[in-house]
């Protein structure tokens, strides 16, 4: 899950650069890349450990308020955390979803579901594609934003991303890992679906 | 001293000024820049049919025949869009000042594009599929070839 999280980051940079200059076919390639990991995550939210449950750790406004008091107490995400990454989960599936159906202005790139859609349709994903981005930039900053909070608070969050390992109060129950085959499965899934799309989905493909 | 000075400018303006007009007349310049971006967007939009149809497991192929020449027919075209004096200089335009630059290479890439159009077209003509199939990929591969050197990005 960590590994997600850093082929994320990394992606989504290569994404922004590429296209910034002129590599689209890379671009999207490294879409579908990241739809990959998207749906891999979405499946290990799950199957996969405790704490990257959906069920785990998603949690109503009332617990995120009982957080912000100062009433929690866990391993993971916490509440307002959560609702953090469900965000940038969803703003992600949609930059993604709008690429998939979008062509270039010259229709010499395309999105392997273009054909799916109007020309119209894949001209106005490809405007609001490009718009979305600053959507997800928003999320990353406020996401960075609250690390350096969290940072000045005392509590650095970016060595247990990287290690895995964080300091748990006492009585807390500690992380169950996940399967390491029932990863291979999710990845293997994922990979195939992928692979579906890129085919231009069939048997939807046009016709 | 100050009057020699000044006359001296003047002469230099106006000898600017008169080599800057001998080429093209501003608005002969701004209406090929018209007419080269209404070309060029007919061709994008054209290729985008073109795709759609030829993706399709069912082409039609009246589309593909006409679309085929209609590409065919602003490839030639385009040999007059590109004069001296129509680049970013002048107005806004996806054309890069490199055309100017570097005009042998870009003459050959536009020629490669008109030799690839009229490929595709004689491949629409003939209905084979496979060789249509071959032909607009082989001038998808022109257009970007020409596009990554010498087209910038422009929103309008």
């Amino acid at each position: 899950m960590r590994l997600v999280h850093w082929l994320l980051a990394g992606l989504i940079t290569f994404s922004w650069w590429s296209v910034k200059n002129h590599h689209t076919d890379w671009h999207i390639w490294s879409g579908i890349a990241i739809l990959t990991l998207l749906i891999f995550r979405l499946l290990w939210g799950f199957v996969g450990s405790s704490t990257a449950r959906w069920t785990s750790f998603v949690r109503g406004p009332r617990a995120v308020i009982g957080y912000l008091r100062g009433r929690w107490r866990g391993i993971g995400h916490t509440p307002l955390a959560a609702l953090s990454v469900v965000a940038m989960f969803l703003a992600v599936a949609v930059q993604v979803g709008l690429g998939l159906i979008s062509e270039d202005e010259d229709g010499l790139y395309t999105g392997p579901l273009a054909g799916l859609v109007g020309i119209d349709t894949s001209d106005a994903a490809r405007d609001i594609h490009e718009q979305w981005f600053y959507v997800i930039l928003g999320l990353v900053v406020l996401h960075l934003a609250a690390i350096l909070f969290y940072r000045l608070r005392g509590q650095g969050l970016t060595w247990p991303m990287i290690t895995g390992r964080a300091r748990a109060a006492p009585g807390t129950t500690a992380m169950r890992p996940g399967k390491w085959w029932v990863a291979l499965i999710c990845l293997a899934v994922a990979l195939a679906i992928s692979r579906w799309v890129v085919a231009g989905a069939p048997p939807f493909s046009p016709s | 001293m100050r009057i020699q000075l000044v006359a001296a400018t003047a002469l230099v303006s106006l000898t600017a000024a008169s080599v800057a007009f001998a080429g093209l007349p501003k608005t002969k310049a701004l209406a090929i820049m018209h007419e080269r971006h209404e070309g060029m967007e007919k061709i994008g939009d054209t290729n985008k049919l073109l795709r759609r149809e030829i993706i399709s497991s069912s082409p039609f192929m009246p589309a593909i025949q006409s679309g085929a020449a209609t590409i065919a027919g602003l490839s030639v075209r385009a040999n007059g869009w590109f004069p001296k004096g129509t680049g970013p200089e002048l107005g806004k335009t996806g054309a890069k000042p490199e055309i100017w630059q570097k005009p042998q290479d870009f003459t050959a890439k536009l020629r490669s594009f008109q030799a690839a159009a009229q490929a595709f077209n004689a491949a629409a003509r003939s209905g084979d599929m496979n060789a249509i199939k071959a032909r607009y990929a082989d001038l998808g591969g022109a257009c970007k070839a020409c596009h990554d050197s010498y087209r910038s990005e422009m929103h309008h």
